[in-house]
């Protein structure tokens, strides 16, 4: 398993990226030498613009979006515009521009934002954001969206409804899913399998030991494991990886050098973990319980195909796109539905 | 196999910002808020009840992040989202927050402000609500100043009342 080497980036000014195999190619800048920190003080919004025009010189993506939301964090808000102009235009303390200094430092090593403040927004939440653990992307936050319409109509998992529901989550990241349905759905019980015992940490100290169950497994390599404890669910979510592996040589440096592989490639077709998921789902769902995943664009008639011909039991519904697509969709979620007795439809989102 | 056990020690809040489950394109305001959920007001300081109610049909939204591949295979930061009301021509543009979820949401806010204002000219709600906070602030002004008055003339004559030749100690 492709591992990233810890030293590289985060401490000094100064920084190499290593992989497995030596340096990486052009691609990356091998090294990443600061500005210095300027002798007299400046403004925020001077430090902002100094950090944008070195992103730009060195070809980091988004200069002033990087530039902005360090700053921000810095001064303790989410976003600059939330930030009164006065304060933009004071003089920072010493310490606060050293701090910028070693936050865009990193940002210069390609580290993506999240990983560089150590948190994100999703939805209503703000998530801790650690490497290498997969960064929820806004796509997902429609995915949630829609589940949480449908699981509010749903008998017994609205507020105030008696009955517990479980929902199943498959490999949970940050938590975004998760813990946006567990918010919102007080009848909601979580059960999370998750090949990365890292993943806990999102989900410590939240008060939630009643409500959520995690459980370290690979849902490729311990599928019996998984059937053993996952029975009854009524819901199950998935964010899989659903790359295809030709496609993650041309992943930009802040994914492909920060993020988790295993978090993205879904093998050859991308299908890999999908189809492991849907041949499983019929033993964990509960009669009429759905499946809801994100997938490629390309995927929707291939897993409905598939599913025909493989998964008696699950039946394609629909398909739902998000907010990007156009005529190229960029993902697409896919849910479907099951039952023991009878067919039932699914859903492709 | 690993059970959550509620030793691990870690340090984590839970920002509980927002509020809405509504279903995706619904009018927002209109929704019945479910009881119990801390209801946070983005747009403007009251709550405004009788703004147009938004046709998604009506609607383009242009979600700002560039070109390329989407979802997994991306991780931009950028998230302002744009929206425009085909009929009127308005456009508004939000990013506000992080979320690209609260972004979407807050643009339509504002879109019915706008639409409201639009509509309805110096009628709008957003407009006298607007007008109506103007008079309040004037109001307070007026009265702070005449408190200041009062204390200085007070002072004066507290001044005038202990300077020497006078009877009074």
């Amino acid at each position: 398993m492709w591992r990233l080497s810890l030293s590289a980036g985060y401490r000094g000014f100064g920084c190499r990226i290593v992989g497995p195999k030596g340096l990486w190619g052009s691609r990356v800048v091998h090294t990443c030498s600061a500005p210095a920190i300027p002798a007299g003080r400046i403004t925020a919004l001077q430090a902002v613009d100094l950090w944008k025009n070195h992103f730009t010189e060195r070809g980091v993506m988004e200069p002033d979006h990087s530039s902005l939301y360090i700053m921000a964090y810095l001064l303790g808000a989410k976003t600059i515009e939330s930030l009164e102009q006065e304060k933009l235009s004071e003089f920072l303390s010493p310490e606060k521009t050293e701090q910028m200094w070693k936050l865009c430092s990193r940002r210069l090593s390609r580290m993506p934002v999240q990983y560089v403040i150590e948190e994100w927004d999703f939805r209503d939440l703000t998530l801790k954001m650690r490497p290498p653990v997969f960064i929820p992307r806004p796509e997902t936050e429609e995915l949630v969206e829609l589940m949480l319409n449908d699981l509010e109509m749903k008998p017994g998992t609205g507020i105030g409804a008696d009955s517990q529901h479980t929902c199943l989550e498959v490999g949970c990241g940050s938590g975004a899913i998760s813990l946006s349905l567990l918010k919102s759905l007080p009848q909601v019980r979580f059960v999370i399998v998750t090949n990365r015992f890292l993943a806990t940490i999102f989900f410590c100290r939240l008060g939630l030991q009643d409500r959520l169950q995690i459980h370290c497994l690979d849902v490729m390599k311990d599928a019996e494991t998984v059937l053993s404890l996952c029975r009854h669910v009524s819901t199950l979510v998935s964010n899989p990886p659903y790359l295809f592996s030709e496609d993650m040589t041309t992943l930009e440096p802040e994914i492909f050098l920060f993020e988790d592989h295993a978090a993205l490639d879904g093998g050859k077709d991308g299908l890999k973990v999908i189809k492991q998921i849907l041949t499983l789902a019929p033993q964990i769902l509960s009669n009429h319980g759905r499946v809801y995943l994100e997938v490629d664009p390309r995927h929707p008639p291939l897993i409905q195909r598939w599913v025909e011909v493989n998964v008696e039991e699950m039946r394609y519904v629909e398909t739902r796109h998000d907010i990007t697509g156009r005529s190229v969709l960029k993902s697409l979620s896919v849910f479907m539905s099951s039952t023991m007795a009878s067919f039932n439809q699914f859903v492709i989102i | 196999m690993l059970r959550l056990s509620p030793f691990i020690s870690c340090v984590y809040s839970l920002s509980s910002r927002v509020i809405w489950g509504v279903p995706h394109g619904a009018p927002l305001l209109l929704r019945p808020r479910p009881p119990g959920l801390m209801c946070v007001l983005a747009a403007g300081k009251k709550d405004l009840i009788d703004l147009p109610v938004l046709n998604e049909d009506e609607l383009e939204e242009q979600f700002v992040r560039g070109s390329g591949p989407g979802g997994q295979a991306t991780n931009k930061t950028s998230n302002c989202v744009v929206l425009k009301h085909i009929p009127s021509g308005t456009v508004v543009k939000c990013h506000q927050t992080r979320s690209v979820d609260i972004n979407r949401k807050r643009a339509r806010e504002i879109m019915r402000g706008k639409l409201d204002v639009f509509y309805k000219g110096e009628l709008s709600e957003v407009l006298v609500n607007k007008k109506e906070s103007e008079l309040r602030k004037q109001e307070k002004r007026r009265k702070a100043n005449g408190n200041l008055e009062r204390k200085r003339l007070f002072r004066e004559t507290l001044a005038a009342n202990s300077k020497p030749g006078n009877d009074t100690v």
